[in-house]
């Protein structure tokens, strides 16, 4: 039995500490489901009308296919490089690059989405005193930066529990809302009039906005080396937050559609549904509960993706791929505090700059969300195209396997190129960068210096009977 | 297996148990690095299945899958299935405790480690130690105890019982856990009160000269009130005859 180390290719992290209820609650978190809860059913029923209910539906179903190739792996393995360190099993280093390269791009502009968006409603929150102009929203992003970098780097367990915290009290807030406003019944009104119906290709162009409110579910595999019995709490919590969030999002569109099935133009025609369902029974507190909800959530969702922004960056530089101070980490705090300090900051800055620019808060929010989301179908694809490569290759190949692969990756391509479609201007900037990263993946292969990526916690011979002391 | 709060097993599914023993069989027959494959073929059983089984043992860490991801060998947690019995100390080794208890009015144990299990080797005649079950049982309470523990990657695997025995014993995961790194740098634990009121212990590392690897702990036990003061002389003749051990027992 050669090859046995006697340490980690990525040690340095705190090795097999996290429980499972920090681990699914990163994941969780990193999902946002409270924001997606109460912003996306109105985006769906924009262009799904009639089937938003069921486009919710079909982005579960794909999330869970997601969920469940990101699986076979990490039953198998346990990688703080997240889904490229997966895909460099199945698929070579090349397509690990780019995965690697999405993935940083992903989760860089969903942390600056989430404060962003914790900037937003806490502005919305503060309004009545006097928080305005564009000075606000980029001190509150600028202090939630500083802020997460803290945690961060401060150590994953204090991290983990302070999301844990958030996300429990957030989505509590969320759901007790719904199931008001569920109890209140739909809004009083002429029956609507017979819309004409969009068709399947309305429910189609309605799974895009669906399946981004999923993005962020994987975090949790960012977490392999520093959970306790990592192939089992990892896998079951990407799988679970798949389940959980996608039930949410069904109920959540359910209430919605059901509030304003008796106004003409239905969910679709109204620019902020729970706060126009909450203000017609005369609910005034529901609006600053939601808003403070919110706000936590999206501060827990900016925690859980810069655990995982770092975590890429550290195992990239492990990988010898980019610097390898990244690489670096913290003696006592076991975190890796060095990409902490130039991922979250540089998250930080995609919000900052264009506010203090003039652009509108909501309008940052927006576009770095959706060049987030093409980063994350581009790690998705990659990473269920190469789960039956990957058991092939081990020959551990099962026809299940098979058959995720040709659904899902046939959808998330399609999918892909419905976004790049959709907001042309992030798709370009991304494809450029992947293009930009399989160049220079290139010419970093050539003086052979760089050795096959995808590092991963390996078994040690400490962790092997009879090798350990 | 399920945590706390969950399902109670049902223990309704022999076959499954019967699978996941023989596959952890196998997997010691065929040597490290087998296949799922070869396991599949030599016991007969569909692919699906094997690798399912595979998975769940290599979750909870019986098994553990090598470096090329193909290869399957048993993992540290195995290791506990297989108790051996602890052979007696050499005549050598025991001459060195007795030399030890000729020179102090304290209890002299001698723990040898094995397996991940604490084994009293030679308890002291004269003062009686605490249950050797309830020492191999709750290792967190005693100073050979936390020797061991200190010695561990992952010491989580081996505290399964965090039981109170006395008011004093340590129930608390995160005291222990700040409390273990200073036992592996001084090769030195302390407990009072944990396992008896009145009295507590003082244990030092025995290390095989050849890799210092922890093969066993020598402990004095005595008055709870001296342990938490101990006498440096004390401590210094505890760890010569932790010294004189190692080669005798490494």
């Amino acid at each position: 039995m050669g090859g046995l180390r006697d340490r980690s290719p990525v040690h340095g992290l705190v090795r097999r500490r996290l429980g499972p209820a920090d681990v699914v609650a990163q994941s969780i978190a990193g999902s946002a489901p409270s924001a997606a809860m109460a912003a996306t059913p109105v985006i769906v029923a924009g262009t799904a009308g009639p089937y938003t209910v069921w486009a919710f539906v079909a982005a579960t179903v794909l999330a869970v296919l997601v969920a469940a190739s990101i699986g076979r792996f990490t039953t198998r393995m346990a990688a703080p490089g997240g889904l490229y360190t997966l895909t460099a099993q199945g698929l070579g280093s090349a397509a690990a690059f780019a995965g690697g390269i999405a993935g940083v791009a992903g989760y860089l502009l969903l942390c600056g989405a989430a404060l962003a968006g914790a900037a937003l409603y806490l502005g919305a929150l503060l309004a009545p005193f006097g928080a305005g102009g564009s000075w606000f929203p980029a001190g509150a992003a600028l202090v939630g930066g500083v802020l997460v970098t803290a945690l961060v780097v401060r150590g994953v367990r204090l991290a983990a529990r302070v999301v844990l915290l958030v996300e429990a009290v957030a989505v509590a807030v969320l759901v007790g809302v719904f199931v008001l406003l569920l109890a209140g019944g739909p809004l009083a009104g002429a029956p609507a009039p017979a819309s004409p119906s969009p068709g399947a290709g309305g429910l189609v162009a309605g799974v895009l906005p669906a399946l981004a409110a999923f993005i962020g579910f994987e975090v949790a595999t960012s977490l392999g080396a520093e959970a306790r019995r990592p192939f089992r709490s990892v896998p079951r919590a990407v799988l679970a937050t798949a389940g959980i969030t996608g039930v949410l999002y069904v109920f959540a569109a359910g209430v919605q559609v059901n509030g304003f099935a008796g106004v003409p133009g239905g969910l679709a025609a109204q620019p902020q549904p729970v706060q126009v369902l909450a203000t017609a029974r005369g609910w005034w507190w529901i609006p600053p509960v939601l808003d403070a909800a919110l706000v936590l959530s999206f501060l827990a969702c900016a925690v859980a993706t810069a655990t995982a922004l770092s975590r890429v960056l550290f195992s990239l530089a492990r990988d010898g791929a980019v610097p390898a101070a990244l690489g670096r980490t913290h003696r006592r705090f076991r975190t890796p505090h060095v990409a902490a300090v130039a991922g979250v900051p540089a998250a930080t800055a995609a919000v900052v700059v264009p506010v203090l620019a003039g652009v509108p808060t909501g309008a940052v929010l927006v576009a770095l969300l959706a060049g987030a989301t093409i980063g994350f179908l581009i790690t998705y694809v990659l990473v269920c195209l190469a789960a039956p490569l990957f058991l092939r290759r081990i020959g551990e190949l099962t026809p299940a396997a098979v058959l995720t692969a040709v659904v899902a990756v046939p959808a998330l391509l399609a999918a892909l190129a419905g976004f790049v479609v959709t907001v042309p201007t992030t798709g370009i900037v991304l494809l450029a960068a992947l293009l930009a990263a399989a160049a220079w993946f290139a010419v970093l292969r050539r003086p052979g210096g760089l050795r096959d990526l995808g590092v991963y916690d390996e078994t040690v011979a400490s962790d092997v009977w009879d090798r350990a002391a | 297996m399920t945590g706390p709060g969950g399902p109670p097993i049902s223990g309704r599914q022999p076959r499954a148990v019967r699978t996941a023993l023989a596959v952890l069989e196998e997997v010691v027959a065929a040597g490290p690095g087998v296949t799922a494959k070869e396991i599949s073929a030599a016991l007969r059983l569909p692919p699906a299945t094997t690798y399912r089984v595979l998975n769940l043992l290599v979750g909870d860490e019986y098994l553990v899958r090598l470096p090329d991801l193909r290869g399957f060998a048993l993992g540290r947690r195995a290791a506990r299935l297989s108790p051996v019995a602890v052979p007696r100390p050499s005549t050598a080794a025991r001459a060195v405790v007795e030399h030890l208890r000729g020179m102090v009015r304290w209890g002299v144990h001698l723990a040898v480690f094995d397996g991940g299990r604490l084994h009293l080797a030679d308890p002291d005649p004269d003062h009686p130690p605490s249950d050797p079950d309830l020492l191999a049982r709750l290792p967190q309470a005693s100073a050979l105890g936390r020797l061991l523990l200190a010695e561990q990657a992952d010491w989580r695997a081996l505290v399964r019982d965090l039981r109170p025995v006395t008011g004093a014993t340590l129930t608390d995961p995160d005291e222990l856990a700040e409390l273990l790194p200073a036992v592996a740098r001084d090769g030195l634990a302390a407990q009072t009160g944990g396992l008896r009121p009145d009295r507590g212990c003082l244990a030092a590392a025995v290390r095989s000269p050849a890799d210092r690897r922890l093969v066993a702990g020598l402990a004095l036990s005595g008055p709870a009130g001296r342990i938490t003061d101990p006498d440096p002389d004390l401590v210094a003749l505890l760890r010569d005859h932790a010294d004189r051990l190692g080669p005798l027992l490494g």
